[in-house]
């Protein structure tokens, strides 16, 4: 593998650095009075969710460049985003229901926002199946796939202004105390250059796994021409 | 039809009963709870809570980092496999 541009290691060393600077912004944040302490899970459960939406209009993005263009690029741009959707996923469905059953009395609830968002997991979770598992078009049919879990953004996005529901509303962020915005704001940074750190490792990764197999089809052609 | 007409009506009158039964049951189940004032509430530890969040998260992003990185060896081995492979058979890299 190639080695990682200086772009790369400035935002590992950021990330380190907001790693410590982060919690401690949270922590003298000002307590919420009717939530109380729990409401801190919101400084990076809010950041987990939007970063799940991200990868999902990445991966779709990639998945269109991939259907309509042949970009191999474009594909391995989509396996990455969904992987990240997945991780970034499953840190917003374990946050959440921490937070819910401190603020609602419950760990879950089938109401629009918490359904749809995990709707949207689910299908992350089959775009990665269906490459997995679905024989040679299986890239295809999981590209295709990504295109309904980018529809369902959105939706997941604005179920909290449509349907009555115990979760905050999205104006929730517009109306944050100074103090509580920098604390989320600054874990939002942090945990969108994580994610933009792990989408290019994960990247190259793909592009490494793409040039092996590519030649180790050379050298087999070579070996099979070599032959007596 | 007469006979049918008798038994529709039997059939009524045994599923009113029924019904008068499950409410009079019903009812005098609800009356049986008793309002208490002041209960404390159930004090469940925010500051847990907070922890377990911000530690699962981290866990999840270093599993993740740790499972790209054996997919970079795994990688990075079977490169090495393949030259060896080329190399002993004398052909051209």
């Amino acid at each position: 593998m190639r080695s990682l541009g200086t772009g790369f290691w400035v935002a590992v060393a950021l990330a380190a650095v907001g790693f410590l600077v982060v919690p401690t912004l949270i922590l003298q944040s000002p307590i919420e009075p009717n939530m109380g302490f729990v409401q801190k899970i919101f400084y990076f459960h809010v950041p987990c969710a939007i970063m799940m939406f991200l990868s999902t209009f990445v991966c779709a993005g990639g998945s269109i460049a991939y259907l309509f263009r042949g970009s191999e690029r474009g594909d391995r741009l989509a396996v990455a985003a969904a992987e990240l959707g997945v991780l970034f996923g499953v840190c917003t469905l374990t946050t959440g229901p921490l937070w819910g059953r401190k603020a609602w009395g419950v760990w879950w609830q089938w109401d629009a926002r918490l359904t749809t968002s995990l709707l949207l997991f689910l299908m992350l979770v089959a775009y990665l199946l269906a490459r997995r598992y679905g024989g040679p078009a299986g890239r295809k049919l999981a590209a295709a796939l990504s295109l309904f879990a980018a529809i369902n953004v959105p939706l997941v996005y604005k179920s909290v202004d449509i349907w009555r529901t115990v979760h905050p509303k999205t104006t929730v962020v517009t109306t944050l105390d100074t103090r509580m915005r920098i604390a989320f704001w600054s874990s939002f940074l942090l945990i969108t250059l994580v994610w933009t750190v792990l989408l290019i490792i994960r990247m190259r990764l793909e592009r490494a796994r793409a040039e092996l197999a590519a030649l180790r089809l050379d050298a087999e052609d070579e070996l099979a021409e070599g032959r007596p | 039809m007469t006979t049918m007409t008798a038994a529709w009506k039997r059939i009524r009158i045994a599923a009113v009963a029924a019904m008068a039964v499950v409410a009079w049951t019903g009812t005098a189940l609800a009356q049986e709870f008793e309002k208490v004032e002041n209960i404390p509430r159930q004090e469940i530890p925010a500051g847990r809570f907070v922890s377990i969040a911000y530690g699962i998260i981290w866990l999840a992003v270093l599993a993740y980092v740790v499972m790209v990185a054996a997919g970079v060896k795994r990688v990075n081995q079977e490169l090495a496999d393949l030259k060896r492979k080329v190399d002993r058979t004398g052909l051209k890299g």
